[in-house]
């Protein structure tokens, strides 16, 4: 049975987004949030992915620069390798990979953050809650 | 440099699903490099465990720990409290380095969570390549620094074997030809006078097929 509130874990680069983007919209009360800057995505790295899943992330998102607007040149590139391979370590284990995805997106993008939550929302109704929380 | 990768997770978890406490030990130098038994590779080894185990409802506990080579006591040392504090050890080592992990620690099991796989070089960034079988007689001054022993499908030691094409290897055209690279490498050391040379049968005594090789260097010895 899914929690009332699912649990999501937003790493972003502070240049592609900002949590404001999301402040004004419902999709906040339907979903527990945390927000987790960084100062490109180029920074993630597998294991703070699959820590955000031990501390209870029902999904994680990743948001990065579109293609070729990383101001230090392949952050986003590096950071869509990672999500990749952590995606096919969190099949390997049996968590799903679809818990985990990554989005570029714009400052500017404020519907597209909202559809994207609210899609993931969706999509965690069809997966169901993390069961390793 | 080792290059090894990990195991699977799922066989991982097999080997250490006896036990209750884990070290999870990595190796700062070669499997390092080949991002397969550093710091990180631990910690996310030791996160993506602790999730799996937790969604089977069971908990475990895995200490992590990197030492700077497995195959040298001085450093191996710096883990004997922590392999003391646990019921197994899962070593990121290369065999090498899981063997002198067992090997020091008598009573406690020490569990490969990687395969270790050639002695080659970072040929560039996430591309590891095979360059030395470790034959014990090193013949790279004769093929330009490029060892047919290795890098030829064949072997061929007097080659090249008229299969490759366009600088491809004919048993798998992933595979570029050693033999052209030798006669590229020669012929820009002005040295291609060294295919004249008839290089005999190789001695295999001096590999692995040998035995087991010991090097003793007495200068060093006390």
């Amino acid at each position: 049975m899914m929690k009332l509130k699912p649990r999501i874990t937003i790493f972003h680069c502070i240049n592609s987004f900002s949590e404001t983007l999301l402040s004004h919209s419902d999709v906040t009360d339907n979903a527990d949030i945390k927000y987790i800057k960084l100062p490109c995505s180029g920074m993630i790295k597998d294991v703070y992915l699959l820590r955000a899943f031990e501390a209870g992330a029902d999904a994680v998102i990743v948001f990065t620069c579109s293609k070729g607007e990383c101001r230090f040149v392949e952050g986003n590139i590096r950071a869509k390798k990672r999500v990749e391979r952590t995606r096919s370590l969190l099949d390997e284990i049996e968590l799903d990979g679809r818990r985990l995805s990554l989005f570029n997106i714009n400052q500017k993008d404020k519907e597209d953050a909202v559809k994207i939550i609210k899609e993931t929302l969706l999509k965690l109704k069809d997966i169901g809650p993390n069961p390793a929380a | 440099m080792i290059v090894g990768e990990q195991k699977p997770i799922a066989e991982i978890k097999e080997s250490i699903a006896p036990y209750d406490k884990i070290l999870i030990l990595g190796c700062g130098t070669c499997v390092k490099t080949c991002f397969a038994g550093g710091e990180d590779e631990v910690a996310t080894l030791a996160s993506a465990l602790r999730l799996a185990f937790k969604k089977d409802g069971r908990k475990i506990e895995l200490e992590e720990m990197t030492i700077e080579r497995q195959c040298e006591d001085e450093f191996i040392q710096e883990a004997a409290a922590a392999v003391a504090r646990n019921d197994a050890v899962l070593s990121l080592g290369c065999g090498a380095g899981v063997q002198d992990i067992a090997k020091r620690f008598e009573k406690i099991p020490v569990l490969p969570g990687l395969n270790t796989t050639f002695i080659g070089i970072l040929e560039k960034q996430g591309l590891f390549t095979e360059e030395c079988l470790g034959c014990g007689d090193c013949q790279l001054a004769i093929f330009g620094g490029i060892c047919p022993i290795t890098r030829c499908s064949k072997k061929l030691l007097n080659g090249p074997c008229g299969g490759s094409m366009d600088g491809k290897c004919e048993v798998n055209p992933d595979i570029d030809c050693a033999w052209q690279q030798i006669i590229d490498k020669l012929k820009a050391l002005g040295q291609l006078d060294n295919l004249r040379k008839y290089i005999p049968p190789k001695n295999w005594r001096a590999s692995h097929a040998g035995g087991p090789r010991k090097l003793v260097r007495e200068d060093h010895v006390i």
